[in-house]
């Protein structure tokens, strides 16, 4: 096995590759890169057994070779080796020989028959999207996805694929994020899969670096991926997630327009004063006004109004304040729609303009 | 004017007193369950008595102070304390007769400072700085608070008083049982010096030989060594025990409401490692602590569980929640998600779990968008069967059958605090 490429073609490659790799391991070869070279292209994989990302890169001239090398070490290496240089790959026994100008190493390696990969069983779906407008339906939700909840179906995201939309569902069972877009998708009937936390993340990392479409395929057990640079496969949660429908709120009568910075940068000041572990922050509804107030135990306090568009009676809701600045962070409007009922029921947060996403935060008992 | 006239009140009052700017106060029972026995039954006064559980295969909880010249102790096993004190009076705990003493003890701490931290059922930090002017001096202040516990309960207490937590904790141990001992900052450092380094706070009987490896025997001789001396041979625990040394410790008194967890450990009378039966412990310890937990309106946002092998080692695996919870069936599919990294190491004769990180019930609450309460409210009702007409008057349909290998004699040691990785049931001073 031996290739020559420059370093500015290697490295956003190896990086994305290896951001997938786990410091952690519980196998050694999981902390390895995997490095299949032919003729003309050299294709890396870095895996964790969840998720799995595969990056190409063209070649000219290679001898064709699979072998696997420790990620990390590959990486920094071609960090620190000049920009625009031209690296040398060899394999020399069972080392990895790397030159660059008057440096050179060698890393150790495993065989690439030892490296694992993801399980894949037939494909059920595939559609193509604009990746931008797939990243958005991401960004727009996974902020709200759980984090090692024991109800693991939630520590991941719904994406549910139906004819001509796509749609995108997070929640931690205290607030929830749906989001949909039109899709030129063509299967009938419904398609919900659970991506789990670390696909997305890694998935909305890729999205990143992509420009045109992307092509989303969905097996039984897994989801792909795949541009011309790059295929990413993650495994799915196998679990039911919560029928999401039914905790979006629908009996909301208070209705209240802010400004939605204006809004904000009240709830980050105010924020600064609740109690530490709860998070608690009273929203007392009044006509025209909203009035934010928070204290700690140590008795601290801080309180602010913020005029609004309301004219419902008076009314004091408890929130968990991070949820309510996570949506406002998240929403890109100028105006924010806030649907309640009462102390014991979900509020809907919206952009007034655009009904394609709906944030739903519960309250809190305070 | 005005300002200024309180600034010179108050430096006035506080120059001679510069020793008090901080007043900590720890207090602790004396060999509290032992002495709640011997208070509520006359014939066992003056007399060695054991409380545990009578079973060989148990451990002594407390011993009272007659039975301690015998070389007995805390969590030594009831068949080695019998051995050492055949004469001592095995008693089994009342532990709910003692959480009522702790309720009174933990109301008149209350009484003097609104800081309270309670360690354990029978041990306090108070917070008392500033408050000389309402008890008067440090000493009175120790001797108005063992004065209440007293009259309150019929039982001792021991104080010590310093200007830290870690000083105010070695002091009340310094004179122990009935004791009283007052340590002003400024000669905190002196006072601790000619102790053996164990008296510090986190050295071990771990850490206790490494400190003398290294030549320190007294925590004198740490307060004198070289701060980078000991952090190369400890690391950060070195830069910790340093200023405890020294008498430096700036932790607060942290008023943590009640207990910091709740748990019950079952010694088998039989050693078991099949999944499904150790299954039947954690399910039956899950029910056990959530009614425990309901019953005092408590939450709790953490699982642990503990296995010990036939050759005595003591496993144990945690986690926390997303959010506090009090029902068992929560409980339980954690404690079962826990037992797969344990199974397989066994077999075990201990089987036991805790819930930590507890809260109040009236603390705020999040609520949730899926969870509707239907299973709270079984086991709620559960709770009112139970109540009314005996513990097993209910029996989940999997466990029919099966009590019988639940309910034996195999004992149980239902415990309802710990200090950070220490039990209740630790050896006392």
């Amino acid at each position: 096995m031996k290739f020559s490429l420059n370093r500015e073609a290697l490295l956003r490659p190896l990086q994305q590759v290896s951001g997938v790799v786990e410091r952690r391991q519980t196998l050694p070869v999981l902390a390895n890169v995997l490095l299949q070279v032919s003729t003309d292209q050299l294709s890396m994989t870095g895996t964790d057994l969840e998720v799995e990302l595969v990056g190409r890169v063209p070649l000219t001239g290679a001898e064709a070779g699979d072998i696997t090398v420790p990620a990390r070490k590959l990486m920094d290496i071609c960090r620190e080796i000049p920009d625009k240089a031209e690296i040398d790959f060899e394999l020399s026994g069972s080392r990895l020989e790397i030159r660059s100008g008057r440096f050179r190493s060698t890393l150790s390696t495993l065989p690439a028959v030892d490296f694992p990969s993801v399980d894949r069983a037939a494909v059920e779906l595939s559609s193509s999207f604009d990746s931008k407008a797939f990243k958005k339906l991401l960004d727009s939700t996974s902020f709200a996805m759980a984090q090692q909840d024991v109800r693991y179906f939630l520590n991941g995201m719904l994406i549910e694929v139906g004819e001509g939309m796509v749609k995108s569902v997070a929640t931690d069972g205290h607030r929830l994020a749906m989001s949909q877009q039109t899709a030129n998708t063509t299967n009938e009937g419904v398609k919900q899969v659970i991506v789990p936390r670390k696909g997305v993340l890694e998935l909305q990392r890729l999205l990143n670096e992509l420009e045109g479409d992307v092509d989303i395929a969905i097996g039984a057990n897994h989801l792909c991926a795949s541009s011309a640079e790059y295929t990413l496969t993650t495994k799915l949660v196998d679990g039911r997630f919560p029928e999401y429908e039914r905790v979006i709120p629908k009996n909301g009568d208070k209705i209240v327009y802010a400004d939605r910075q204006e809004l904000r940068q009240a709830l980050n000041r105010t924020a600064i004063l609740s109690n530490e572990k709860f998070r608690g922050i009273r929203v007392n509804f009044s006509k025209g006004v909203i009035q934010l107030s928070a204290n700690n135990p140590e008795q601290e306090e801080a309180e602010e109004t913020v005029s609004v568009e309301y004219d419902g009676e008076s009314l004091e809701i408890g929130f968990n304040v991070s949820y309510l600045q996570d949506v406002l962070g998240i929403l890109e409007s100028d105006k924010v729609r806030l649907t309640v009922h009462d102390a014991n029921s979900s509020a809907l947060v919206e952009n007034p303009d655009d009904e394609d996403s709906v944030y739903v935060v519960m309250p809190m008992k305070l | 004017m005005h300002e200024r006239l309180i600034l010179v009140v108050y430096t006035v009052v506080n120059r001679p007193m510069n020793d008090w700017r901080r007043i900590v106060v720890h207090a602790d029972m004396d060999a509290f369950y032992a002495s709640v026995e011997q208070l509520d039954d006359p014939s066992l006064r003056g007399k060695p008595v054991l409380i545990g559980p009578n079973s060989y295969r148990g451990v002594v909880l407390t011993a009272s102070y007659e039975a301690r010249p015998y070389g007995v102790g805390s969590a030594m096993p009831v068949a080695e304390a019998r051995r050492r004190c055949p004469d001592a009076i095995m008693v089994s705990p009342r532990i709910g007769r003692y959480q009522e003493i702790s309720r009174q003890i933990m109301q008149i701490f209350t009484d003097f400072s609104p800081s309270v931290e309670a360690l354990s059922l029978d041990e306090a930090f108070l917070e008392m700085s500033g408050s000389m002017h309402i008890f008067g001096s440090p000493e009175r202040i120790g001797r108005k608070i063992k004065d209440a516990v007293l009259n309150a309960t019929g039982l001792n207490i021991s104080v010590g008083i310093s200007g830290t937590k870690y000083v105010a904790k070695v002091a009340s141990a310094h004179e122990k049982p009935n004791g009283l001992t007052v340590v002003p900052q400024s000669s905190a450092e002196a006072w601790l010096a000619p102790m053996p380094v164990s008296r510090l706070w986190g050295v071990g009987v771990k850490t206790a030989p490494r400190l003398h490896a290294i030549g320190l025997t007294t925590i004198g001789e740490v307060a004198a060594a070289d701060l980078r001396f000991l952090v190369h041979h400890l690391g950060s625990q070195g830069a910790h025990f340093h200023a405890l040394a020294q008498a430096r410790d700036p932790r607060k008194v942290n008023r943590i409401k009640g207990a910091r967890s709740l748990g019950s450990d079952r010694t088998l009378h039989k050693d078991i490692s099949a999944r499904e039966e150790i299954e039947i412990h954690l399910r039956r310890s899950a029910e056990r602590i959530a009614r425990r937990l309901r019953a005092r309106d408590y939450m709790a946002r953490g699982v642990r569980i503990r296995l010990k092998t036939n050759r005595f080692v003591l496993l144990s695996r945690q986690q926390q929640l997303s959010k506090p919870t009090d029902t068992a069936d929560d409980f339980h599919v954690v404690a079962r998600q826990l037992l797969d990294h344990l199974i397989g190491q066994g077999p075990f004769r201990l089987v036991g779990m805790a819930v930590f990180d507890l809260s109040w019930r009236h603390d705020p609450l999040q609520l949730d968008l899926f969870a509707d309460g239907t299973i709270r409210k079984l086991e709620t009702t559960m709770d009112k069967l139970a109540a009314r007409f005996g513990r097993d008057v209910v029996i989940r349909a999997r466990d029919l059958g099966r009590s019988g290998t639940v309910s034996g004699p195999g004992v149980n040691l239902d415990f309802l605090d710990e200090r950070e990785g220490e039990r209740v049931t630790r050896p006392e001073r």
